[in-house]
């Protein structure tokens, strides 16, 4: 398989799981299970395999944005990338959703997370985050953290 | 050895500032006011590092002052909300009534901030089916989140068992009520309007902070005020029952209403002659 065709596989593999958490509260143990742990692991694999191959040919380092940018000029460096995205937000949408069910936190206010933690990552965590903040400050006594 | 003192303690010392007492008699206003409140840092952020420009000022001055009124506003209503008559926020349809005015204020917030990050206008942005109707679907939202005044300010005027003074009660359902009343026919004469400006200015001379033109008229002057008087009004009842008792500080509280309807009336004409409230020296 080359890096388009994977890539193609990647995104539907990741969206499952997302529609799993969106739909977590009928069967939450079972949503844990998928988007929080087999899917990650399944892209987490992905990931690992794709760096242990393609990372000799690849130009570029960490040590400064151009070298990082040059890194993704090579195909399966930037779908390891992009895994690495994949992987990482639905792990980070997972533990978004376990922790609004200790909390109690409505899943109402949990699908607006959900979905910008799929488009754009750190903002959605960053907004439940947020609600969580707002939550403590409003809470009658202190929350235990 | 079992020496209490010497074991650490599992509470921290410090004590955790809680807005509950402030705003817990509406969770749902005050947390969404709470987190657009938060959201500023974001917007902040986004105006330190974005160079663009909008009519003269940073692209995010605008978003900024949407997210400051709107926290205001929605934690205003918050902490309002214990004067509500007994049971009434647990009650099926305020908690509908409630849940739409929160959508109407998030969505507000997110189609002002969306505009900014595109770099475009979000009010007065016409010409295209979609933009009409997404400009016209705001409108309708902006005045839905305003009934929610309304409803608190007839809610706590018919509450004779809230427990507050006659002329205060009358202030925060008069101030409450006029917001709507007034927002409505301002902002509804503004969104339909070719822009908040009346004149062409020349110096872009402004108001700090504001951003209230100096040259021209500009009818978000009236705005301001119209959408404020669920403060002013209050805060004229403070001292009406601070200084007077009975009929007369319900009294001072009507001259105060009459007061600020005719200074709303007198800044939205002034805008509408092309005068400014702050003209240049």
């Amino acid at each position: 398989m080359d890096a388009d065709q994977l890539f193609a596989v990647s995104g539907p593999v990741a969206m499952t799981g997302w529609a799993v958490l969106a739909a977590s509260p009928l069967a939450p143990r079972a949503a844990q299970i998928a988007a929080g742990i087999a899917i990650p692991a399944i892209l987490s694999l992905a990931y690992t395999v794709l760096i242990l191959v393609a990372w000799s040919e690849a130009d570029g380092g960490f040590d400064s944005l151009a070298n990082v940018m040059t890194l993704f000029d090579t195909p399966m460096v930037a779908l390891a990338g992009w895994v690495h995205y994949l992987a990482f937000d639905l792990f980070v949408g997972a533990w978004v959703v376990r922790r609004a069910r200790r909390d109690g936190v409505a899943h109402i206010l949990v699908l607006p997370c959900l979905l910008l933690t799929f488009l754009f990552g750190p903002a959605g965590l960053l907004l439940f985050l947020a609600i969580g903040a707002a939550r403590s400050l409003l809470a009658p006594r202190p929350i235990e953290a | 050895m079992t020496d209490a003192a010497l074991q650490p303690s599992r509470r921290l010392p410090v004590r955790r500032i809680t807005l509950h007492r402030l705003f817990g008699a509406e969770p749902v206003l005050a947390g969404t006011g709470v987190v657009i409140g938060l959201s500023l840092v974001v917007t902040a952020g986004a105006m330190a590092l974005d160079t663009r420009a909008f009519q003269g000022e940073t692209i995010w001055s605008k978003p900024i002052k949407f997210q400051v009124a709107l926290a205001i506003y929605t934690l205003t209503l918050a902490f309002f909300a214990r004067w509500l008559p007994r049971g009434m926020t647990a009650r099926r349809d305020y908690r509908l009534f409630a849940g739409i005015v929160v959508v109407a204020v998030l969505a507000e917030t997110a189609w002002i901030g969306g505009a900014a990050m595109a770099g475009t206008a979000s009010h007065f942005n016409v010409g295209t089916p979609f933009k009409d109707a997404l400009y016209a679907t705001m409108g309708a939202f902006a005045v839905l989140l305003t009934t929610a005044s309304l409803v608190y300010g007839i809610a706590i005027g018919r509450n004779t068992a809230c427990g507050l003074d006659p002329a205060m009660r009358l202030a925060i359902a008069l101030g409450l009520v006029l917001t709507f009343v007034l927002t409505i026919p301002v902002a509804g004469y503004m969104a339909s309007a070719p822009g908040h400006l009346v004149g062409t200015p020349e110096l872009g001379a402004r108001v700090p902070i504001l951003g209230w033109s100096r040259e021209v008229g500009d009818l978000r002057v009236a705005h301001f005020l119209a959408t404020h008087a669920l403060h002013a009004l209050p805060a004229a009842g403070l001292i009406a029952v601070a200084t007077t008792r009975g009929r007369t500080a319900s009294g001072l509280v009507w001259v105060a209403a009459v007061a600020f309807t005719a200074a709303t009336a007198f800044a939205f004409l002034q805008a509408l002659a092309g005068r400014p409230l702050f003209p240049l020296p």
